[in-house]
């Protein structure tokens, strides 16, 4: 899906009060788009994942922003989440490809690395760019099934 | 913002059974108060500690994550931890990340000797 200018632009504070503002804002966009419940649902936590991520990591306790644009494509949903701030979830970078928590003990599992996973397992595309100074930029990319796309 | 609670939680504790209902959405804002239930909780160790999740609208690695410390505190008391009543989509959640089996009626002794 090619890099398009954001057709609708969220910018709230980095702070989880406002994560829910991004979900609200997904369902109005990807209803619109004719998204199945089933994807819009698997595209909230995605998104609220990228947002916490930023709210947890990027900027200590300094308050920051961030971004989160919906772009609307011919043949899906672009969603990118940016901050400016200063870092990623650098123990869960080295993405996980199976359900975390399998064949594990009791003792072995644990919650990292579970916000990337979840990702990754909902939307079709994942892409993390991160720059030392220059903060992180989350896009995350659904396809539109043809029998939802309308005439 | 004073929006009105995203997530309710009630709990019933009765003999041999304590029953945390929780309704509406477990995000990363909500989480700080389901630790705060499940704290003095997950101390009970002569009952079954359950969730009903039929009301719970909204689940992502926040509140899994608050399950997996739940388990991990029940299981270091030998005591049972159960889930009951999980909607469609958040099974699906469990499901993807690997913690259903933990959160099976059997506890995770079954778990593990899959």
């Amino acid at each position: 899906m090619k890099p398009v200018e954001p057709t609708v632009v969220l910018r709230v504070p980095a702070e989880a009060e406002y994560v829910d503002l991004a979900r609200l804002t997904l369902y109005g966009v990807a209803s619109k788009m004719g998204f199945s419940y089933e994807d819009i649902e698997d595209m909230k936590v995605a998104v609220s994942e990228a947002c916490n991520n930023a709210v947890l990591h990027a900027y200590g306790a300094a308050p920051g922003v961030m971004e989160i644009g919906f772009g609307v494509c011919p043949d899906g949903l672009r969603i990118t989440v940016k901050d400016d701030g200063v870092s990623f979830d650098s123990a869960a970078e080295n993405g996980v490809s199976s359900a975390p928590l399998a064949g594990k003990s009791i003792d072995e599992i644990e919650a990292g690395g579970l916000g990337l996973y979840l990702m990754q397992a909902l939307m079709d595309e994942v892409e993390v760019m991160t720059r030392p100074g220059a903060g992180t930029e989350v896009v995350l990319t659904k396809r539109l099934a043809k029998s939802e796309e309308m005439a | 913002m004073n929006p009105p609670d995203k997530l309710k939680l009630r709990t019933e504790t009765q003999e041999g059974r304590c029953t945390v209902y929780i309704s509406g959405e477990l995000d990363l804002e909500a989480a700080s108060q389901l630790r705060a239930v499940m704290e003095p909780l997950v101390e009970l160790s002569d009952r079954i500690l359950t969730l009903n999740l039929k009301e719970l609208t909204y689940i992502d690695s926040t509140g899994i994550g608050i399950l997996i410390s739940v388990l991990k505190a029940r299981h270091a008391r030998s005591a049972p931890f159960t889930v009951e009543m999980v909607p469609p989509h958040i099974k699906k959640l469990f499901d993807m990340t690997g913690i259903t089996p933990f959160l099976s009626q059997a506890g995770p002794s079954a778990a593990q000797a899959r």
